[in-house]
């Protein structure tokens, strides 16, 4: 008797699986519309009404409906279109250049700025030359005949 | 010291503008034109959609080819699929091979496609574009025609066939004359 109940329990279950949406979705279609490029017009999804961003605006919501996450709906997208689907290069392999070039050149540039600000701040004003005591005196001379 | 580093500084910007300079020469010379009517159809191996395995362009060498490039989102491309259909099986007789091209599209809902027009040609994945972008494509659908030597013959099909359809029976004869 019990394992008949369970056995109704179960197919109940699976049954009921596929049919119900996802009760807690690990991700949203507004997150991913500004992850995923539109192939036809090259903006990001949520920047296009052309069909093609349409469908994968549907594909992606269906999927979010089954539950799967933002990375594995990525995957899904990749394996059909090619890494050119993303709007963010992957952070890993020869991508990782395309985040660490920029953030390097940035500390670079601030780096060599830092230099020179204190290269220049360091630098004096050029000493006087040497005292001509010939005028030295025809000047006090002269200012004494003022007075 | 302070001049080391000066001529070390200098060299690396050098270094760095003639590398922008020749990415710029680079990529001026490699950009894709479209194929030339009477020049070599661009060669391409592809994922089959309406199956396992990958067809490649060149394995038909020697069969007059027509290939159509498609989207299952494309509103015209519907409205073609019956007549492509209907040619396909008017033509394969004569040894004349219809590929459909699958661009920029869901594969589900290619299939789903294919299923619903009962298409039955051989047809091919294109996800990242890239065969379409070789062969200059303005969107779809569009239609090329091969000859048995792997050129390009008859004018190409811009828009759906159905408006056109005495350019693409003219194109599938071309194909199959030369």
């Amino acid at each position: 008797m019990i394992l008949r109940v369970l056995a109704v329990a179960a197919a109940a279950l699976a049954l009921a699986g596929p049919a119900a949406a996802c009760a807690q979705p690990k991700t949203s279609l507004s997150f991913l519309e500004g992850q995923i490029m539109c192939p036809t017009c090259h903006t990001t999804l949520d920047m296009s009404e052309a069909p093609a961003a349409q469908q994968i605006k549907a594909q992606i919501a269906k999927r979010i409906a089954q539950c799967w996450t933002a990375r594995q709906i990525e995957n899904e997208l990749v394996a059909n279109f090619g890494q050119g689907i993303l709007a963010a290069p992957p952070h890993k392999g020869f991508d990782l250049l395309a985040w660490w070039l920029p953030i390097g050149g940035v500390l670079a540039g601030a780096a060599l700025l830092a230099v020179g600000v204190w290269r220049w701040s360091r630098t004096r004003p050029p000493e006087d030359g040497p005292v001509d005591t010939e005028m030295d005196a025809r000047i006090d001379e002269l200012l004494a005949g003022m007075d | 010291m302070t001049r080391s580093l000066k001529l070390g500084g200098q060299i690396v910007a050098l270094v760095a503008v003639a590398g922008l300079l020749a990415l710029l020469v680079w990529r001026l010379t490699h950009q894709s034109h479209p194929p030339k009517i009477g020049g070599p159809a661009p060669n391409f191996s592809l994922k089959r959609i309406d199956g396992s395995g990958k067809l490649d362009l060149a394995s038909l060498r020697g069969k007059p080819v027509v290939i159509n490039f498609w989207a299952s989102w494309c509103v015209p491309c519907k409205g073609e699929a019956k007549l492509l259909e209907q040619a396909w099986n008017q033509y394969r007789s004569q040894g004349v091979v219809f590929v459909g091209v699958d661009y920029h599209d869901v594969a589900s809902d290619a299939r789903t496609f294919l299923s619903h027009h009962g298409v039955t040609y051989p047809t091919v994945q294109d996800g990242s574009g890239m065969v379409g972008d070789r062969y200059g494509l303005t969107g779809v659908p569009e239609t090329y025609f091969v000859d048995r030597g792997g050129r390009l013959v008859g004018s190409h099909i811009i828009g759906t066939i159905t408006n056109q359809v005495s350019a693409f029976h003219d194109g599938i004869k071309a194909a199959l004359d030369q």
